[in-house]
């Protein structure tokens, strides 16, 4: 095609939603753009001895909780998937969904119930002290205990992406691999295990960028990471500029990890064209003794990651219950599931905006680019949040400078923080929003046109209709996420606002952690409804 | 006559310019004609047909319809505003929208559309199903909804992308007179892609034959038939048996040898000393296939070929023999 011709073809399809899409992309890129930009003011003062100080401890703390996150993945959350897809046991109906609710307990809770449940006075020491040991402690309040309460908080993801895989791959090839005469183990391990390999990995790199976002459990245990140096630059050192350099640096390891999981689902994209599922019929049955065995090396995840925490938190709620639970309570909960409800409704919003923008739009590159939009997710709430304090702060100052208005608009007022959360939780939107769009056949909408509907009537009469339960889930997701939210919330929500989990993080910090409770078991109570919603609609996509 | 769409060197492109799936296509459509795209999957037949409609926009070329440009480097008309009828594959009725409501769809402006819908309905013969929704219908029915709903709009030109692919036989054959009737009643000019040449054949006014986005054949039927221009064209209309150097010697025929020839199967006959180029062969492996037998042939020089006849063959030794009118003759 000739010069010309492209250009008169670039002219004739740059149309309005071309505009559009670049213009929700910009807004989704200024905070990283502002953390590139402002890398070239140079380091502050405190970085010559963070950069030869901590920032060794940062990056062997990021390195042994990368390790023993993925350690106990791989051993405790694979086999539980398999077990649970391939064997029948007790329970097992229950302990499939179960295995997902972990997912409701944020980071920093299960850092404050582990604490405290290891703590003197804690339940492991009232067994022991039943025992005959007096003031027994199991210290965990270090990289190995952080490590192990985050694993625990986050191991679902990699339960949630084998387990999909396993419920639709396995099967037929593990029967053909019977067939030609290979044991049932020998099969697992030579076939289903190297095959289940990109799902196993997308999963751990959603729970290692997680490990990196995380900062309520890492400070509470008191060690150092990427977030928390971020925190002491910003609020302890006042010094942005260090706090940017750290950003940077840990978003450099962020699309580290990204590349990694675009480069091993490339050279091991399997998909078998038919898709089986495991039914009752074929699953293995073993005795007694082993289906015990089974039932509890499955549950134990689940008591580790929901029950212990949830026994934690409730003996504290019920001590702590009539100092913390009053108006002032209930006037908190109101806001936290307000700013959930405002942040979700925005960003189901702009999550439907891009998708339907970038398909109006004619051009290839641009419909390529707009996935780049969801990379949000993977920006650490603490970097998303400087990223847009430092502009918001600079147009407010323009602002009154100018005339325009009298004091700050959207530094530090409930906008900022809206539009941090709708930049960091775009994919969890976009997501189910694209996958029940794209069950919807490009011929439906197709004849929709053809027959002299335009692009927003297509939408409003067609698309709309058949994408609610998407859209439905899209805005559950990110209320949960929102209400669990803290780093970012911590650094951008009004000063005169507040949320549950900041409530929870201040109580902990203030040496209160019983007081955190019942905030803490007001999130999860809600996270758990959509959770197993949440599995029931991956039940559903397969 | 006059022309209700012409095409004029349209190219189009996927993957930012990689593949070609319209490459330089050329060719009209007069009004009332019923004009049939054939060619295999991947051979840029559906990516035409959504270039008519406005769902794609070319490279390169222009596309007019009632002779006003709609389509071109510098501008592309939504296909909201074409005034086009279209049949989906998969038929594309709104899941959620019952029959009727399926067909008001496109006329919702219009005062009589109640009246229009009623009419379109009586045409498929659908009139009493109009509270049913598109599960609660046989693919047939769905099928006859997605023409119905295509057609009340009234438009000038129809569009049907592989109407019958998702039918059985018995009822694709069925199906298929019945909506051309209709189709044929109401005047309408139409533009149906299918890789069944039976289907192209039964129906079309004329055939466009497609390879690898390339539009290699524009004819009547039997002109296809007949004269096909190479062999690939050829052999979409029933199996065709090129005449290599070994053949062509076999039965002594004073082909020239760089050209290329071919003879379709069921001008080859059996036993029939009265062709023009005769020879013998032994019968290596008879398949019985219901109404004719197919044979593999070893002929005098060693040679194999593959026949049909519709009779018993006895004995071993037959012989078999072609006309020279019946050799097709290609230039590549």
């Amino acid at each position: 095609m000739s010069l010309q011709n492209s250009f008169l073809k670039l002219r004739r399809d740059f149309n309005r939603w071309s505009w559009s899409t670049l213009l929700l992309l910009a807004i989704i890129a200024i905070p990283v753009i502002t953390i590139f930009i402002k890398l070239f003011d140079g380091p502050g003062e405190s970085w010559g001895h963070i950069s030869k100080v901590l920032l060794v401890d940062y990056l062997t703390n990021s390195f042994w909780l990368a390790v023993f996150c993925t350690f106990f993945t791989l051993l405790f959350v694979v086999s539980t998937a398999w077990l649970v897809t391939r064997y029948e046991f007790p329970l097992r109906k229950h302990l499939e969904w179960m295995l997902i609710i972990p997912l409701a307990v944020p980071g920093y809770i299960m850092a404050y119930a582990y604490a405290g449940f290891l703590d003197y006075g804690g339940g492991v020491s009232q067994v022991v002290h039943w025992l005959g040991v007096e003031n027994f402690k199991l210290d965990i309040m270090n990289v190995y205990g952080l490590s192990f309460v985050l694993s625990i908080s986050l191991f679902s993801y990699v339960y949630v992406s084998t387990r999909a895989f396993f419920l639709t791959q396995a099967v037929n090839l593990l029967e053909a691999s019977r067939m030609l005469g290979t044991s049932e183990r020998t099969s697992f391990f030579k076939l289903i295990l190297p095959l289940a390999r990109p799902a196993i990995i997308a999963g751990l790199i959603l729970v290692l960028m997680e490990v990196l976002n995380d900062y309520g459990a890492a400070q509470y245990f008191g060690v150092n990471t990427f977030t928390t140096g971020i925190f002491r630059s910003w609020f302890s050192l006042e010094e942005p500029e260090t706090a940017i350099y750290l950003s940077a640096l840990l978003l450099v390891l962020i699309f580290s990890l990204i590349l990694i999981e675009k480069w091993q689902r490339r050279k091991m994209q399997f998909s078998s064209a038919k898709i089986s599922r495991i039914t009752t019929s074929n699953r293995l049955v073993l005795s007694n003794f082993g289906q015990f065995v089974i039932l509890f090396w499955v549950l134990l995840p689940v008591v580790l990651g929901f029950i212990i925490p949830l026994y934690q938190l409730l003996v504290w709620a019920s001590k702590t219950f009539e100092m913390v639970f009053d108006d002032g309570f209930f006037w908190l909960s109101f806001q936290s599931f307000g700013i959930a409800f405002i942040t979700a409704i925005f960003t189901v919003l702009f999550a439907l905006l891009l998708l339907y923008f970038s398909k109006w739009n004619k051009i290839y590159h641009i419909q390529n680019a707009a996935k780049l939009g969801i990379l949000g997710y993977a920006i650490p709430g603490a970097v998303v949040a400087i990223g847009i304090m430092i502009p918001t702060l600079f147009i407010d100052k323009w602002m009154i400078e100018k005339g325009i208005a009298t004091k700050f608009i959207i530094n530090g007022t409930l906008i900022a923080l809206v539009y941090a959360y709708v930049v960091r939780f775009l994919a969890v939107a976009y997501q189910p929003l694209e996958s029940s769009a794209l069950k919807v056949n490009t011929s439906i909408p197709d004849s929709s046109k053809v027959l002299g509907m335009g692009n927003f009537k297509t939408f409003f009469k067609i698309e709309f209709p058949l994408i609610k339960a998407g859209m439905l889930s899209a805005f559950i997701l990110v209320f949960i996420d929102t209400l669990k939210e803290l780093p970012l919330t911590l650094i951008l929500k009004p000063y005169h606002i507040n949320t549950l989990a900041v409530k929870a993080f201040e109580y902990a910090s203030d040496e209160m952690v019983m007081h955190a409770a019942i905030p803490s078991l007001f999130i999860i109570l809600t996270a758990v409804i959509p959770v197993i919603f949440l599995n029931k609609l991956l039940l559903q996509h397969g | 006559m006059d022309k209700i769409l012409e095409i004029k060197s349209l190219s189009k492109s996927f993957d930012g310019g990689k593949k070609f799936a319209v490459n330089d296509v050329d060719f009209h459509i007069n009004r009332g004609d019923i004009c049939a795209v054939v060619g295999e999957s991947g051979s840029g037949k559906t990516t035409l047909i959504r270039l008519i409609a406005g769902l794609e926009h070319p490279d390169n070329g222009t596309i007019t319809i009632n002779g006003k440009e709609v389509s071109s480097i510098k501008k592309v008309v939504v296909p909201e505003k074409r005034n086009i009828g279209m049949v989906f594959q998969e038929y594309a009725l709104f899941p959620h929208l019952n029959v009727l409501d399926n067909i008001l769809y496109g006329i919702s402006k219009k005062k009589d559309k109640k009246k229009i819908a009623a009419e379109v309905l009586e045409l498929v013969g659908l009139k009493d199903y109009h509270e049913r929704y598109p599960h609660e219908l046989s693919g047939g029915q769905q099928q006859r909804v997605a023409l119905a709903r295509a057609l009340a709009p009234n438009p000038s030109l129809l569009i049907l992308d592989e109407p019958f692919s998702n039918l059985d036989a018995m009822l694709r054959m069925q199906l298929r007179n019945e909506v051309f009737n209709i189709i044929k009643k109401m005047g309408v000019t139409a533009i149906f892609v299918t890789h069944d040449t039976q289907d192209a054949l039964a129906v079309a006014d004329e055939i466009l034959i497609f390879q690898n986005g390339h539009l290699i054949q524009k004819d009547q039927a039997s002109e296809l038939y007949n004269k096909p221009q190479s062999i690939y064209v050829a052999s979409l209309f029933g199996n065709t048996v090129q005449l290599n150097k070994g053949l062509k010697n076999a039965f002594r025929c004073p082909l020239k040898e760089d050209c290329c020839h071919a003879i379709r199967n069921e001008k080859i006959s059996i036993n029939a000393s009265d062709c023009e180029y005769v020879t013998t062969a032994k019968i290596l492996k008879r398949t019985f296939l219901g109404t004719h037998t197919q044979l593999m042939l070893e002929l005098e020089n060693g040679e194999h070929l593959t026949v049909v006849t519709p009779e018993a063959v006895l004995g071993n030794e037959i012989s078999v023999g072609f006309n020279s009118k019946d050799v097709l003759a290609f230039d590549d």
